[in-house]
């Protein structure tokens, strides 16, 4: 029966040889990428949002819509959204920064840095420590000004990265099929069954998860902004761009343990400098609704829709967060998680089919 | 003018885009398809080349869909336990085998060993579950065919059978 193509020391060979070229490939890509860092991000990024709407455009296929024309309707729609979002939050974002400006004026820095210079007088006995600190803090306000500036010089890049996404991502969905037959066809014949049911496994609970956790986002996003909405009713409006606010809340949930401590700063720190009357009451009731948010979102949301395959200790959420950060910033610890999570199922679903699969 | 470059390209995929449809059409769970069901079908199929000898599944795998020799032939085995195995059927070119794949994982029941070099189509259960829900007017159409195909199928075995037990009845008296 076996009459083997190949011998196994030529086997050994081929493989030893193939390793070599991984690994090879592996050095040339750690060397270019620095360069190819931003076209990575695009694919990355496109990659997730068409695992998104994915199931959108093969439902409108399915009543009968050509691909083309349902990934058109379902791209267009979400860029509608983000454009009206995007246009509805600037001028929030602009009269925000103005009240910002306005309540840290010149003379409540000098009277800060006059307070400062006491307190430390007073209390350590050493002012210059307090003079050193304020010189700081305002060589910090230069620097994030210049950053701000860096960022306005750059805008066109930005708009240009994010016209590049909706571009790639109706490719990566029009043609998904097509690069996935690309890839599996340079697969050897003896790993080909095993590469494709992998494959479509990984593919099948990646996308579950995904999608999973942008609903649980979605959920949490809105729940927390029907809270802070009722904060604002009852206390005479303590937490300006509840909406914003509420929405970064789901987005930072995506972050096991660390997102939800994220989402509540951002909203003590509005009512803080919006200072009402009841500072203390509103701030608790803050508190209160992020927590309620958690225990809704830990007990009834999460356990409906997000894959049960990707569970990870705190510690792995830490380790995983903390390196994604250093590799990519503020993108970086939000996609460390999910992308944690592909590998792990990756690894398990690998493990399962060298465990059934024959090699020969 | 004509450019013979790419004459020749476009000839070739011409062809091999028809040669893998006419292959198809020929498959009874394909054969009540039209044209452009076909062609949605030649999406997802994978074309493959196996050499003389090379396994294209072996017994125990678990089944992920089944396989339509395009040019060649593909012999069917059972692996026994010492290294043996016992020859069960050799299929020629247009056969289709491990189409109960299409239906579950079960363990493949036997080895497909390729008897000389082959060109094969391979359709598997994950894209026929994504065409039913994608296209079901045509996911439906495929299964309905390979219902009739596994019905006809265990119409025989059960003649057999029952030839089998008259024979050994027979016998017993």
């Amino acid at each position: 029966m076996n009459n083997a193509p190949v011998s196994p020391a030529g086997q050994i060979n081929k493989t030893v040889w193939r390793i070599f070229f991984i690994l090879l490939g592996m050095a040339f890509l750690f060397l270019i990428y620095p360069y190819i860092k931003t076209v990575v991000l695009v694919l990355l990024i496109a990659w997730l949002i068409s695992m998104l709407l994915n199931p959108l455009v093969d439902y409108l296929e399915s009543i009968g819509l050509k691909r083309s024309l349902a990934i058109l309707i379902v791209v267009i729609i979400i860029l509608g959204l983000v454009v009206l979002m995007v246009a509805a939050l600037i001028p929030a974002v602009i009269s925000a920064v103005e009240s910002l400006s306005a309540k840290l004026n010149a003379d409540m820095i000098k009277g800060l840095a006059v307070q400062l210079e006491q307190l430390f007088e007073k209390n350590l006995n050493n002012a210059a420590l307090a003079r050193d600190l304020i010189a700081k803090l305002q060589q910090l306000g230069t620097d994030m000004l210049m950053k701000i500036g860096f960022f306005l010089k750059n805008a066109g890049s930005y708009v240009a990265f994010v016209g590049i996404v909706p571009f790639v991502t109706f490719f990566m969905i029009k043609d998904k099929r097509l690069f996935k037959r690309m890839l599996i066809s340079q697969v050897p014949n003896r790993y080909f069954e095993l590469f494709l049911n992998v494959l479509h496994k990984v593919g099948d609970q990646v996308t579950r998860y995904i999608q999973g956790q942008a609903i649980d986002a979605l959920i949490v996003g809105l729940l927390s902004v029907l809270g802070l909405f009722i904060i604002n009713l009852v206390f005479d409006h303590p937490v300006p761009f509840f909406f914003f606010i509420g929405m970064l809340a789901g987005v930072a949930n995506m972050i096991p343990y660390l997102g939800p401590v994220v989402g509540v700063v951002p909203a003590i720190l509005l009512a803080i400098l919006s200072s009402p009357a009841n500072l203390g009451t509103v701030l608790i009731w803050i508190v209160v609704v992020f927590v309620l948010v958690q225990v809704i979102d830990n007990n009834l949301i999460s356990p409906l829709v997000v894959s049960k395959s990707v569970n990870m200790h705190p510690i792995t959420v830490v380790i995983a967060v903390v390196i994604g950060g250093n590799i990519g910033g503020v993108i970086g610890m939000l996609f460390a998680v999910p992308a944690w999570g592909i590998i792990k199922v990756t690894m398990k679903e690998v493990g399962w089919g060298l465990r059934n699969y024959k090699l020969r | 003018m004509k450019n013979p470059i790419w004459e020749n390209i476009i000839i070739k995929k011409k062809s091999v885009l028809s040669d893998t449809m006419r292959v198809l059409s020929s498959v009874p769970i394909f054969s009540d398809l039209d044209g452009k069901e076909l062609i949605e079908v030649e999406k997802i199929v994978h074309r493959r080349k196996y050499k003389k000898g090379e396994p294209i599944f072996r017994m125990g795998d678990p089944g992920l869909g089944m396989y339509i020799i395009v040019e060649g032939a593909v012999e069917i085995i059972e692996e026994l336990e010492d290294e043996d195995c016992k020859h069960l059927v050799d299929l020629e070119k247009g056969a289709f085998f491990g189409d109960l794949a299409l239906l579950d994982e079960a363990p493949r029941s036997a080895s497909a060993i390729a008897k000389v070099d082959c060109d094969i189509i391979g359709f598997f259960r994950p894209d026929l579950l994504d065409l039913l829900y994608r296209k079901p007017h045509l996911g439906i159409k495929i299964l309905w065919s390979l219902a009739k195909v596994i019905g006809e199928r265990l119409r025989k075995t059960n003649e057999q059978l029952s030839n089998l037990q008259r024979e050994m009845k027979v016998c017993d008296e």
